[in-house]
């Protein structure tokens, strides 16, 4: 696996993934696998040859200051851009080995495979049931009671179930802004993703709210690969196990959690996670 | 510290203040004088509108609404007809028009590409510019001898078998007639419905979109179960304004409609409605009462109007309720 990132180009990837003897990436099973990908948000160049792994049921955390490509970076994985002209990527994103950027690809498909959670709270205009509901819908037939059933796992799953179990047929609306989150991951766990990509789930949310979502990462990834945005480096430190650090657009240093933030070998990351710059 | 303001600021900085003072209830004055301006031009339409109606309410009594004579010699007037044909008129435009509106909406804010979205928005607006005499006589000239040719022998023929159908397409083809008057208008209301839908559309936040997205959405599932409940109440509104338009529009019903007093049972039938017949006869209205009527179908027509609007208002409330917004 090594091989693959060794014969980059770019120095700083392959020190970060060949180059060292210590040999730090331990051989997982490679959920996805981002190669020598480049963005273009029309001629800008978001993204510069970024090589990064999202390992097999981890939470890899993506850290950097603002307009580095980390929210971009994880738009590509689910094919989001793909809603904009003009926004384009170039190299190879794969997915279980097959490339997500395939044009003959089903986006719909993908994206019930790789599910995403946004920066603010996006209920659907529908009652909490409906929100769980419709998502399913789209993909199975199931019977009333399959249904209630999986609407009842679901929202257990994000924890947010003894909150709504009485009020389901209430609009999504009107839930308070960690508990609409919190419907939102439970809404994306319900179609039975692979891969959830989690964009600053908790940057509009309170610190409680936080740390209820923060708490759910670890029960996630027993059943998802995830990969989370986020600003605030405790966060990632709490629910990651791998963290990349980006800068400008190039993907500066990938490691295990506890390497990055105590002994990264890049002084740009270094520079970073002490608060020197971003 | 206990000095007063006029001996720490000095004279000058009192009468400055003093100044403003002045500027600022004058100011007052003036925009409360244009609000209550409104009301008071309001009240006059209402007054006039009943005080010029009087002598016929007073000779017809509620019969008015439901009479279909208007005999001008007899002097005896019924608004039914024209009742009918304003609300089936504007009901058949809304029919034609939202479904197509909301299509050219959704094209503009969801599929388009960009570079098409300002041409062909700006092209929706133009067309609500075109005056509506100008609709009026292209109706007349183009529209009803092609419908007459086309359309109508081809609905009378189709719908001749089935019952109920048959009564409502029944011939012979005028040209002219509520049906047509119909399509004008809904021609007329159609850029209306088209830029106020955008424009609601445009306010589903784009992260929303893209969460629907995100749950593997198709295009048409994202606008049907996310851009048009979240949009419902402006949606609503904004037939309600074309509603409101294509009651009151006159002059190119009139030039198509037909002008006849008389409830026909098929739609492709002359008929008339109250904007047109006060537009065509308040010139030659002689008589006292025969005034008065066409006064009284402008009192009519005010009333139908605001009913819509309070109905939309209340539709708009009840759906935000429902919401939760």
């Amino acid at each position: 696996m090594n091989e693959a990132y060794s014969q980059d180009h770019d120095a700083t990837s392959a020190e970060v993934f060949g180059g060292d003897a210590s040999g730090f990436i331990p051989a997982l099973p490679e959920k996805m696998s981002v190669r020598n990908l480049d963005f273009f948000y029309g001629d800008n160049r978001a993204l510069k040859s970024v090589n990064v792994p999202l390992y097999d049921r981890k939470v890899t955390a993506f850290i950097g200051p603002s307009g580095c490509g980390k929210s971009t970076l994880l738009r590509v994985l689910n094919r989001m851009y793909d809603l904009y002209p003009g926004q384009r990527a170039v190299g190879d994103v794969l997915l279980d080995g097959e490339n997500v950027l395939d044009p003959r690809l089903d986006v719909n498909a993908l994206r019930a495979r790789v599910g995403m959670v946004f920066q603010k709270p996006t209920p659907f205009p529908m009652t909490i049931y409906e929100n769980i509901a419709f998502g399913v819908r789209l993909y199975e037939k199931l019977g009333k009671a399959d249904m209630d059933e999986r609407v009842e796992k679901a929202l257990r799953g994000a924890a947010i179930w003894d909150e709504v179990k009485d009020k389901l047929n209430a609009s999504g609306l009107s839930l308070s802004g960690g508990q609409q989150q919190r419907l939102c991951i439970a809404r994306t766990v319900a179609i039975q993703p692979e891969v959830i990509l989690f964009d600053e789930p908790c940057s509009a949310l309170d610190p409680i709210s936080t740390a209820k979502i923060e708490e759910l990462f670890d029960e996630l990834r027993e059943a998802y690969t995830i990969a989370i945005v986020t600003h605030n480096m405790q966060q990632a430190v709490r629910v990651s196990q791998y963290t990349a650090f980006m800068y400008l657009g190039e993907m500066v240093e990938f490691g295990e959690t506890d390497q990055i933030f105590q002994t990264p070998r890049e002084s740009r990351t270094q520079d970073y996670i002490t608060g020197r710059f971003g | 510290m206990s000095q007063s303001h006029a001996s720490l600021f000095g004279d000058a900085r009192t009468q400055a203040l003093k100044r403003f003072n002045l500027g600022d209830r004058a100011f007052h004055l003036i925009t409360k004088g244009s609000a209550l301006a409104v009301l008071a031009l309001l009240g006059g339409v209402i007054i006039s509108l009943i005080h010029g109606s009087a002598p016929a309410i007073g000779e017809f009594g509620f019969g008015f609404l439901t009479s279909q004579a208007w005999n001008p010699v007899t002097e005896k007037f019924g608004a039914a007809p024209a009742i009918y044909g304003t609300l089936l008129t504007s009901f058949i435009a809304l029919l034609i028009a939202a479904p197509i509106g909301f299509g050219i909406a959704v094209f503009l804010t969801e599929i388009c590409p960009y570079p098409l979205r300002r041409p062909i928005g700006i092209a929706i607006e133009l067309l609500a510019g075109i005056p509506s005499i100008i609709y009026g006589i292209w109706g007349m000239f183009i529209l009803a001898p092609v419908l007459q040719a086309t359309l109508q022998p081809w609905l009378i023929a189709g719908f001749a078998d089935i019952p109920i159908l048959n009564e409502l397409f029944a011939g012979p083809p005028y040209g002219i007639g509520i049906f047509t008057a119909s399509i004008i208008l809904s021609i007329m209301i159609l850029p209306l419905i088209a830029s106020i839908s955008r424009d609601v559309f445009a306010t589903v936040p784009t992260v929303l979109k893209e969460a629907a997205f995100g749950v593997g959405c198709t295009r048409w599932e994202v606008v049907r179960r996310i851009v048009m409940p979240f949009t419902g109440a402006g949606l609503v509104g904004g037939v309600m304004l074309a509603l409101g338009r294509a009651l009151g529009e006159t002059m190119a019903v009139t030039f198509v409609i037909g002008n006849a007093h008389k409830i026909h049972p098929s739609i492709l039938g002359p008929g008339t409605t109250i904007s047109a017949t006060i537009a065509n006869e308040f010139t030659e209205a002689d008589g006292a009462l025969y005034t008065s009527s066409l006064i009284a179908l402008g009192l009519v027509l005010f009333v139908i109007t605001f009913i819509v609007l309070a109905a939309s208002r209340l539709m708009l409330a009840r759906l935000k309720r429902q919401e939760g917004r």
